[in-house]
């Protein structure tokens, strides 16, 4: 079974197969019948329909419910512009698709202030606006009556610099639309981008914590998202005659999202899958015309039980997330030896916190703490349950401001800022909970690491030109020398999920040294370790320290701390009790009563 | 004035049922944390088959019965058949879809084989026509039943949350799922429950609603369920006196849109509200903020 996968993948990886495909569509366009045509001519558009599903909920996590909404932006923004004869097709196309990418713009604004089931809400109210809106301007939009006799292929009314357009070369432009979004996608998927937007879609917290702008990456995802719509709208409605409210309602929206499930969130190849099964079905077979929403309906039901990952995750491997070539190219170059972590000086004062102190709804969680952390010192913050450990990482990676005190990171004030910028400027934490996309391999988490690195931009990006290939074989190469370096080189291309747990620890880390921090927060990176492990994870924190990197750690576990802290902080509900070196604090009566209660006897 | 007036009295009618339904997503929001995206089809399916069932003869007051205990099964079934199963996975990406999916599915079934079209819908308990005398103004009496049916439905409801055993279960499962289960509170009945009581309340709702306009199809339900959405979100969700006052406040606002500009617009200013609440305070009115945690 998985060879077959494993062969079909191949295939649809090949991007020469694509263009095969789209060659042999362009020649036998004038063959076919109209039906076929029209057929093929509606694949496409839901192909692009998909895929601005695909990239805002399957990449970046975003759900919505009001896709069609884009769509009929652009259709009848188009529409009108041709009708007036204001603009010739060709530039109403383009900036009808701009002004969909616009609206998703102004959408994520409020959307980005709200996620899961309230998104959805709020997704399904813009597209029901729209609707509204159509409806009630009726002199502009014919409200419910739509817009009829527009130039169209269909009947044979489009003028293209002069020149009527059949409905043949009608097809052959979306051809070649339709094959240009799919090779831009496909390289999009493989940046650096579309690792980021995965990296939003599993965790916001995580993404910013390595220095992912997650509100930008989501704006971005909806200007793309509604640009691909805008398009597909743009191109439908010179596909057709007719436009009408109907046309772009909750059902249109719903049944983009269906193609897009069914295709495989997440897989290019699923997208195209999902759009053509659910535009040639309905037509070939009475049955499903018949019981159209039931069966949607019931796929939509079904579909993450049975198939998780829709047709792509029945037929491929799962989609690899680095450009398979680069890779390989970037191996077969001798490792440069430059060391995984560069050399800092050590003893300099690089983190310093002075009367922090947070509160949460009348609960002082952590209450006039000050320290201050040197480069190349390992410093453990220790403590029972809830005394406040967790709640000062927190506050220092900035996942919320304190409530009173200062921070300062390398002399300048960081309190309030959010953790993006605070990685950014040069300090990293990982989670209790490793925070980690169970679906990429270990090097392709750990390559997360370097967005804060790279040079190119979106447009070398989706093209793979300029820096691209230059900015991802250097990421690459770090990323494979700082696995080297805490000891995974063996499973660095093994599936995530498909490993122990006790690996996450160690993949997290080297996430976070791919920021290359000068401080770095571990929050209890020993749970759950095997003791193997802990050795392990003991000796890279030396070698942390000797490079120079100021590294603070939580941890229960006392053997452990005893072998790589330099000094160790007891916080007991949210006051220091104890400052020092461990052996100090075995002997401490405050720490031990903390832990274990007042001996009986005791004054 | 007395346009006003009447306006705002239609307005506390239909935003009566709007708290209605928020109150139904309430009640299955805290013992699973999901909303049925679903539930239109729910209350749609109840006024349905009332409509259906008294057009064939049979006696209204038992038809509204079984619509109502239709309405509990379907929801019953939307809980096994699209929540539990979606739950499973992380995130609320598989439970919104496939509740959308169950009340799309249920929908096609019932349009399928109920008719597209829509049909009368019979008198239960007072005709559109029967009007009393209020500060010298003539409202249609249907209006304030519905609006007292709604009220007292809530005061029910909360009384039933607060003082009896299976109330206090309910709201023992919407504190802590686990730790209810470990104090052996049959959480998966609880569950069931709490879907079944959901889609009683709905169907009242369908029916109400149904009286109100006169007629029902089998889409009828989903722009209730928006408006359901509104009142919920304007309130805070899983609030149900925010739900009142969120209701009756849309209610109010839409038709008031809706009698001075038109229909369409009543429906986008109410959309419109929803999404700048949820941008601007997603708590709703009289919610909390929810503190994150790590």
């Amino acid at each position: 079974m998985n060879a077959i996968r494993g062969a079909l993948s191949k295939a649809i990886c090949n991007r020469l197969v694509g263009l095969i495909l789209c060659i042999a569509l362009w020649i036998a366009a004038p063959y076919l019948p109209e039906a076929t045509r029209q057929m093929i001519s509606f694949a496409i558009i839901n192909i692009l329909l998909a895929n601005s599903i695909n990239v805002l909920t399957g990449m970046a996590g975003q759900i919505s419910l009001g896709q069609a909404a884009f769509m009929g932006i652009a259709a009848y923004a188009s529409v009108l512009l041709v009708k007036s004869e204001i603009l010739p097709s060709w530039l109403s196309i383009i900036c009808a698709t701009l002004l969909a990418a616009v609206a998703g713009g102004l959408l994520s604004f409020p959307a980005g202030r709200v996620r899961e089931f309230y998104l959805a809400m709020m997704t399904l109210a813009f597209g029901m606006i729209f609707i509204e809106l159509v409806r009630d301007l009726e002199p502009i939009t014919g409200g419910v009556m739509g817009i009829t006799g527009i130039p169209s292929s269909q009947l044979h009314s489009l003028r293209v610099f002069g020149l009527l357009v059949t409905t043949t070369d009608y097809l052959r432009l979306l051809v070649v639309v339709g094959g240009v979004a799919l090779f831009a996608l496909d390289h999009f998927t493989r940046s650096r981008f579309g690792r980021a937007y995965f990296a939003v879609r599993e965790s916001e917290l995580a993404a910013r914590s390595i220095g992912i702008q997650s509100d930008a990456i989501k704006r971005q995802a909806y200007l793309i998202s509604a640009f691909l719509a805008g398009l597909a709208g743009a191109l439908y409605g010179h596909l057709v005659s007719y436009i009408g409210p109907e046309s772009f309602e909750l059902q249109r929206s719903i049944e983009i999202l269906a193609m897009s499930v069914i295709g495989g969130l997440g897989s290019l190849a699923g997208q195209v899958l999902g759009a053509v099964a659910l535009t040639w079905l309905p037509l070939q077979l009475e049955i499903f015309a018949d019981f159209k929403f039931i069966i949607y309906g019931a796929l939509l039901v079904g579909i993450f039980v049975v198939m998780p990952r829709g047709l792509a995750g029945l037929l491929f491997l799962p989609p690899r997330v680095v450009d398979q070539r680069l890779l390989a190219a970037s191996r077969a170059v001798v490792a440069d030896s430059t060391p995984a972590i560069r050399q800092r000086a050590a003893g300099e004062l690089v983190l310093r916190w002075r009367n922090l102190q947070r509160d949460f709804a009348g609960l002082r969680a952590v209450s006039d703490f000050s320290f201050d952390l040197y480069t190349g010192k390992v410093a453990a913050l220790v403590g029972p349950n809830g005394s406040g450990k967790s709640t000062t990482v927190n506050v220092l990676a900035g996942l919320y401001p304190p409530s009173a005190g200062e921070i300062l990171l390398k002399g300048k004030s960081i309190a309030g800022l959010p953790s993006d910028a605070i990685a950014r400027r040069g300090m990293v934490r990982t989670f209790q909970d490793p925070r980690l996309i169970g679906h990429f391999t270990i090097l392709e988490n750990t390559l997360l690491g370097a967005h804060l690195k790279y040079r190119y931009g979106l447009l070398e990006a989706v093209t793979g030109l300029g820096r691209t290939s230059k900015d991802e074989r250097i990421a690459l190469s770090r990323a494979e020398s700082i696995l080297a370096f805490v000891g995974l080189t063996d499973v660095r291309d093994r599936v995530l999920e498909t490993l122990p747990y006790g690996y996450r620890r160690l993949v997290e880390v080297a996430r976070a040294l791919m920021v290359e921090p000068d401080v770095i927060l571990l929050d209890e990176p020993a749970a759950g370790l095997s003791d193997l492990e802990i050795t392990r994870l003991a000796s890279v924190i030396h070698t942390l320290r000797a490079r120079g990197i100021a590294v603070l750690i939580i941890d229960h576990h006392m053997d452990f701390l005893a072998g790589i802290a330099d000094s160790v902080i007891v916080l007991d509900s949210g006051v220091e009790i104890y400052r020092g070196d461990m052996e100090g604090m075995r002997r401490d009566e405050r720490v031990a009563e903390c832990y274990l209660g007042k001996l009986p006897g005791d004054a | 004035m007395k346009f006003v007036f009447t306006l705002i009295v239609a307005g506390l009618s239909v935003g009566s049922i709007y708290a209605l339904i928020a109150i139904t997503l309430n009640l299955s929001f805290w013992t699973t944390r999901t909303v049925n995206f679903g539930q239109g089809a729910v209350l749609m399916l109840c006024a349905m088959s009332t409509a259906f069932m008294s057009r064939s003869g049979v006696a209204i007051w038992l038809a509204a019965g079984l619509g109502i205990a239709a309405a509990a099964v379907a929801s019953i079934a939307a809980e096994r058949i699209s929540v539990r199963p979606a739950l499973r996975a992380a995130g609320s990406m598989g439970w919104v879809v496939s509740t959308l999916g169950f009340g799309i599915c249920l929908q096609g079934v019932v349009a399928k084989y109920l008719g597209g079209q829509a049909i009368a819908f019979p008198d239960v308990v007072l005709s559109s026509t029967t009007f009393v005398e209020l500060f010298g103004l003539r409202i249609g009496a249907q209006y304030l039943l519905i609006i007292c049916f709604s009220l007292l439905t809530i005061v029910v409801l909360d009384l039933t949350l607060r003082h009896t055993i299976w109330g206090r279960v309910v709201m023992a499962v919407a504190q802590d799922r686990e730790l209810a289960e470990v104090f052996g509170i049959p959480v998966t009945r609880v569950v069931t429950i709490s879907f079944a009581l959901s889609g009683v309340v709905a169907g009242v709702a369908g029916i109400l609603t149904a009286q109100l306009i006169g007629t029902v199809d089998a889409a009828f339900g989903f722009s209730l369920l928006i408006s359901g959405f509104v009142a919920g979100i304007v309130g805070g969700f899983g609030n149900d006196w925010g739900a009142l006052v969120g209701g009756l406040l849309v209610g109010v606002i839409e038709q008031l849109v809706a009698g001075f500009v038109s229909t369409s617009a009543g429906h986008a200013v109410s959309l419109s509200l929803l999404m700048a609440i949820l941008a601007l305070r997603p708590q709703g009115l009289l919610g909390r903020p929810e503190v994150l945690k790590v």
